[in-house]
């Protein structure tokens, strides 16, 4: 397969690409193709002009050397929601079938990458609302999401990851992740978060130092979630309002769950950022604090993500 | 520069008593504290709160390094292009150097997204270059005219300080430090070392005023402990950059906003933060209830 030259017609291995179009109260899928191993999956939903598009890897997960480029064009007044199932799992590499799964592997780079670049026009909007990433020992992953907005389209995306499987005892112990979200509107870049965590060297000059599951203890769960756009207003009001009637009085010890809130964008948009001892504490916290997104995406989509 | 200048320059910027208002920065320390991190967890027995404060100056250390040190280097570089400009009667070397800074600065800002540590390195950037305006350069009058490169320097500094007071660029701490070391000529070696040294003796003063150790304690944990954390930070990100496209003299056309950085050098060589817990810590400063910092 990888020895083919793609003909014009085929797409390159894990390249996809996703159009949503308004059509009267409705939105229709103008395009969605995809390649091996991403696949897409639409289903319908009754919410106006809302189209729902799920993100899935055969197998259920993601391995070295695999490069998912997924690119997305929301039209006019459309809105598309992207989910996955479950949690996007990274091996190092798949056992037993390094060999066989050749034509996904990129000898020279064990990487496993994913790209989602979407635009958005007037008045639309994207909810990029997926289950955690979860690094499994020794992987390496990393992704980007760029959002090209028009000043009036809106966004939810949430980047989320867990420490692994804890039933293996896996507590931050992947080689390296690292996660890029980048928000540009009408073509200048507003916000850029960029996230790097790898694992380190436990001595410098014989000091004996932390791990990366050290610097991150006793949290399993990160997630930011980055909004924009007038249809956030109302969200981003309360989460400021919110954040800022809390007051920190000294603590013996570290809390449970732990966010901060700050503004962008002359309040019309801005970055939350949650940490938990566990996933689906953090799960329901956003559950929870974006219940408000219930009437925006359908009470099915909005539990399906944070049920 | 030879060796004994750029060694007196250290001795000068590394004195502790330079108003660059970091002594109210804790750089999120204060807020770690209140927190309850200096609390080892259960699981850690024999750890103690000392131990605590070297984990955070660690990650905070690398947290920085990796986000501020590409722009230390590409703002000196902006800088050492304008002194090593040969032509005298070229024009146009101020609004191209200027051009490069506040798309760093830009950059700075987009990547900064917490309120407080925005607000910390703004304020910290502006008096950088006041000291270097107020305090190290020479007065206009006693340059020789036919020193192009001193003219050049405080024009430069001058113009970009009156940007940053219109608000028509930001001031970020790594993009003025950049400049100011560049003005003075130091190696790029010399000044992102400093700069973590500098960042690392901030925390331990801030951690001396809310009496988490005593002076003693501090000294000798920066001597000793600190001191192989800042070399490796040092090392491990003096190579970044952020794929700046310099303006280079004769390019008359603005180069187009789209394409001022190489983003494929900007993510694989460029700035990133490493320690997400940090940055909820850091933004949540203004929470606390009593607090001594402003950052």
């Amino acid at each position: 397969m990888s020895d083919e030259a793609p003909s014009p017609s085929k797409l390159a291995p894990g390249v996809g690409h996703i159009g949503v179009a308004r059509h009267g109260h409705q939105a229709i899928l103008s395009e969605l193709s995809y390649a091996y191993p991403l696949k897409l999956l639409s289903t319908i939903v009754h919410q106006e002009g809302t189209a729902v598009v799920y993100m899935l890897t055969y197998g259920g997960g993601l391995v070295g050397g695999d490069n998912i480029e997924l690119s997305a064009t929301v039209q006019p007044e459309a809105t598309l929601v992207l989910l996955t199932q479950g949690s996007t799992k990274v091996f190092k590499n798949r056992h037993g079938q390094r060999r066989l799964a050749n034509s996904r592997l990129n000898s020279s780079n064990d990487m496993t990458k994913q790209s989602l670049v979407v635009e958005v026009s007037s008045h639309g909007a994207l909810f990029l609302l997926p289950d955690p990433v979860t690094c499994f020992r020794a992987a390496k992953y990393s992704q980007r999401q760029v959002l090209k907005l028009d000043s009036t389209a809106s966004v939810v995306l949430l980047d989320w990851i867990t420490s692994g499987r804890k039933s293996l005892g896996e507590y931050w112990s992947f080689s390296r992740y690292s996660s890029l979200n980048e928000i540009w509107i009408n073509g200048k870049r507003v916000a850029r978060d960029m996230l790097l965590l790898e694992e380190r060297n436990e001595t410098v000059s014989g000091t004996h130092l932390e791990t990366l599951g050290g610097s991150l203890a006793p949290y399993s769960c990160y997630a930011t979630v980055l909004l924009y756009g007038p249809i956030l207003e109302h969200t981003l009001h309360t989460l400021a309002a919110r954040y800022n009637t809390i007051t920190v009085f000294k603590k013996a010890s570290r809390p449970k769950i732990i966010w901060s809130f700050s503004s962008l964008c002359d309040e019309r948009g801005g970055i939350l950022r949650v940490a938990g001892e566990e996933a689906e504490d953090v799960r329901h916290w956003l559950g929870e604090t974006f219940k408000s997104l219930e009437d925006v995406i359908g009470i099915d989509t909005y539990r399906r993500t944070f049920g | 520069m030879d060796s004994d200048e750029e060694a007196y320059i250290l001795l000068l910027l590394s004195d502790g008593n330079l108003p660059t208002g970091s002594f109210v920065a804790s750089a999120g320390l204060e807020s770690y504290a209140t927190h309850g991190f200096l609390s080892p967890l259960p699981e850690q027995k024999g750890k103690d709160k000392v131990a605590c404060l070297v984990d955070f100056i660690r990650n905070s250390l690398s947290t920085y390094a990796r986000n501020s040190l590409p722009f230390v280097h590409d703002a000196m570089r902006v800088v050492q292009q304008i002194i090593d400009g040969t032509s005298s009667d070229e024009s146009g070397w101020l609004d191209r150097a200027l051009q490069d800074l506040s798309a760093l600065d830009d950059l700075y800002e987009t990547m900064t997204l917490n309120h407080v540590s925005r607000r910390a390195s703004k304020s910290q950037g502006v008096a950088l270059l006041t000291l270097y305006s107020k305090g190290f350069s020479k007065p206009r009058s006693s340059i020789p005219r036919e020193d192009i490169r001193q003219h050049r320097i405080s024009t430069l500094v001058d113009k970009f300080k009156l940007m940053i007071r219109r608000e028509d660029t930001h001031g970020h701490l790594p993009v003025c430090w950049g400049v100011l070391t560049g003005s003075l000529g130091l190696s790029l070696e010399r000044s992102q070392f400093l700069h973590l040294f500098l960042h690392a003796r901030s925390l331990l003063s801030a951690a001396v005023r809310m009496n988490t150790i005593g002076p003693y304690a501090s000294q000798q944990l920066l001597l000793h402990t600190v001191r192989p954390l800042v070399f490796s930070e040092a090392k491990n990100c003096s190579h970044l950059c952020t794929g700046l496209r310099v303006s280079l003299p004769g390019q008359h056309s603005e180069i187009d906003e789209d394409s001022r950085f190489d983003e494929d050098v900007l993510e694989s060589q460029g700035p990133a933060m490493t320690w997400p817990l940090g940055e909820i810590l850091a933004g949540r400063h203004d929470l606390q209830h009593s607090r001594i910092f402003n950052s």
